[in-house]
């Protein structure tokens, strides 16, 4: 079997990837390029993101085995890989951590970020304040609506938030307005990237930084069960969290991967967020992915109720293990999270996110009664308390009552 | 095959005009447009609406989503392109617009709606790295590949992106998105002699020019060829409240004031 190795020297995962982007950020990203190369290489650099990592994360995150849910499904045994236990309560710092390491050795002085969910905001405010550099954070204002838990957090970590207003006002039109803030301000201004989307090197950077998900599941798996998971599933927003899990599994034939879509209100619908499901190759932030368009190329508005997975497009790392059929993804509609959201809460104890509720719906569904004696490896990519507003409205819960 | 209009601007004092296609509406457009032809602009840019345009600043923004409001599609913009063609006489036409609008149109479909009838393309998104099998379909339809040059593209670097450039070159005034940041005559005079050592077709500064006084500076300050005036012109339809009368009025008057 070949090895995997993406992508290639100039950002192609398969045909997917590449840099879109305008001539005023093209000499900025290749000399991020180079500068990310040079650092994967530096001794210095990679003991000072460790000890973050231990010391400051909370790294590793535990592989829970989650005996109540796994004897509710009454299928395969179930572990999460609980990144929702990090600081800042998501597997987000993760990449902020190396990115900000990144920024402070480029000589970079202003930090910038999209976020949807509000748990990249978190991280990459956290890391500001850490690190003491002025951070503005783009957030659509749909978002800053339905995320209000993050926006206090935020400001508290003395990040400035900037409302989006445009389009969808949700985590699109955030990286379009951050796009912008960049190109005014490429000189001092370092562009943290919360996912595994955007032009190269961001997509295989973020991914890089990441893949401590899987490097620490593989190797706690290994200890628990003497062998390789049969499965791991993930949500797919943009896709770090996921490729975080998958990209160290990705050579071993005998995982199945899959990641999960939120199809909003149904992967038929116009009011969807299942990127691979629903649609077509197209450019979108500067690369080459799967993107919802018409047939005018115009980029559709995405529909979720998770604020993490509500984006039109995927990183194109994603697309080409579509493609390659390494990967299988699979939509979860809203109602279907929400269920999910609540059994999770009730049989283990711990309230996930709405973002991987999405893996967790698709587990409870596909697995229910089949797979007996396999092992399952859910990330558990974000923690639920940002999200108890959101769900308590949507499950017609009155907090006053 | 047909002369490309670029091939024979004038040596100084070029005026471009850049304008949205389909805004505010389809019909209002042609108005648009026919007012810019009037005045005989060296070249006329056509922008072509995309949903997420993330170089562009807030005013162009705007235009687009007007356009898109109006269900124009990008077959629209091509019709209204060719129609316009009639009166094209030495006005040079040139697209601007988002590699995902051609893409999805499909490039040789793309290339057959406008060939004979627009001289030169500008991609945005389009770098030099992914730039090849686009710019050789069209170099072989006689259409120019238009290359932009921004404050962050170092020496090395033009050098590669300026070897065999045709039409012209967009230099990107600010390191801002259009329509913002202010002019920084010193550094567009340092950059566009250095572009002007390494290619000989004519450089155009775009990006931020607002005003008669901004281009009479332009053009005394620095050593440029031309100038690329986009958001201004659009930036009027809003300051007159949207009232579409007035506004071609107001047109009307601003693009006599800059052709200097």
């Amino acid at each position: 079997m070949k090895t995997y190795k993406q992508p290639s020297s100039v950002g192609r995962f398969g045909e997917f990837g590449g840099m879109y982007v305008s001539e005023t950020l093209m000499p900025l990203l290749l000399n991020l390029d180079k500068s990310y190369k040079k650092i994967q290489k530096d001794k210095k650099f990679k003991k000072e993101l460790n000890d973050l990592f231990k010391n400051y994360v909370g790294r590793p995150s535990s592989l829970h085995y989650a005996k109540n849910l796994s004897k509710y499904i009454n299928g395969p045994k179930v572990y999460f890989k609980r990144d929702e236990l990090n600081h800042t309560g998501a597997h987000k710092i993760n990449n902020c951590l190396g990115q900000i390491l990144l920024a402070k050795k480029m000589g970079k002085t202003r930090i910038i970020a999209e976020t949807g969910a509000g748990q990249h905001g978190v991280a990459t405010a956290t890391v500001c304040a850490l690190f003491g550099l002025p951070c503005y954070i783009y957030m659509g204002s749909k978002d800053i609506e339905r995320q209000k838990p993050n926006v206090f957090r935020m400001k508290l970590l003395g990040a400035t938030i900037i409302p989006v207003e445009s389009g969808s006002k949700s985590l699109k039109d955030a990286m379009n307005e951050a796009l912008r803030d960049w190109i005014k301000n490429v000189r001092d201004t370092f562009y943290i990237i919360g996912s595994t989307a955007g032009p190269h090197p961001y997509p295989k950077m973020v991914r890089d930084f990441q893949s401590v998900i899987g490097k620490e599941a593989r190797e706690q798996i290994l200890k628990v069960e003497k062998k390789l998971p049969d499965f791991l599933i993930a949500c797919v927003g943009g896709g770090s969290n996921a490729m975080g899990l998958f990209y160290p599994f990705l050579n071993d034939k005998k995982v199945k991967i899959i990641g999960v879509e939120a199809a909003g209100r149904g992967a038929k619908t116009e009011e969807t967020a299942a990127t691979m499901t629903s649609g077509t190759p197209g450019i979108l932030h500067g690369s080459y992915s799967y993107v919802l368009q018409d047939n005018d190329g115009q980029i559709k508005e995405a529909h979720s109720i998770s604020a993490g997975l509500d984006y039109p497009g995927v990183g194109p790392e994603h697309s080409y293990l579509k493609d390659i059929k390494r990967v299988k993804y699979y939509g979860i509609t809203d109602k279907e999270a929400l269920e999910a959201f609540q059994t999770c809460s009730k049989l283990e104890g711990i309230i996930p996110a709405l973002e991987p509720s999405h893996a967790l719906a698709y587990l409870i569904k596909a697995f229910k009664n089949k797979h007996k004696n396999k092992v399952v490896i859910l990330n558990l990519c974000g923690r639920g308390d940002k999200d108890l507003f959101t769900a308590a409205k949507a499950i017609g819960f009155d907090a006053d009552e | 095959m047909q002369m490309n209009n670029l091939d024979s601007l004038p040596k100084k004092k070029i005026l471009s005009l850049f304008m949205t296609c389909g805004f505010p509406t389809l019909n209002y457009s042609k108005k648009i447009f026919n007012e810019m032809l009037s005045h005989q602009p060296d070249i006329i840019e056509f922008g072509l609406p995309f949903s997420d345009p993330m170089a562009d600043g807030p005013i162009i923004q705007e235009a687009n989503k007007l356009a898109l409001r109006s269900k124009l599609s990008t077959q629209h913009s091509l019709n209204l392109i060719k129609y316009l063609s009639k009166s094209k006489n030495n006005t040079s036409f040139v697209i601007m617009c988002y590699l995902n609008t051609i893409r999805k149109f499909g490039l040789n479909k793309f290339i057959k709606n406008i060939k004979n009838i627009v001289d030169g393309i500008i991609i945005v998104d389009l770098p030099f790295e992914e730039e090849s099998a686009i710019k050789n379909s069209l170099s072989k339809n006689n259409i120019h590949l238009i290359k932009l040059i921004s404050p962050m593209t170092d020496k090395k670097r033009s050098q590669k992106l300026l070897k065999n450039s045709k039409g012209f070159i967009y230099y990107i005034s600010a390191t801002g998105i259009t329509g913002s940041n202010k002019l920084d005559y010193k550094e567009i005079n340092k950059n566009v002699k250095s572009i002007k050592k390494m290619s000989s077709v004519p450089v155009l500064v775009g990006f931020g020019i607002k005003s008669k006084k901004d281009v009479i500076d332009i053009f005394k300050k620095t050593n440029a060829d031309g100038v690329i005036i986009g958001s201004a012109l659009i930036q009027k339809y809003f300051d007159l409240k949207m009232d579409f009368n007035k506004y071609l009025k107001g047109l009307k008057k601003f693009i006599k004031e800059v052709k200097v």
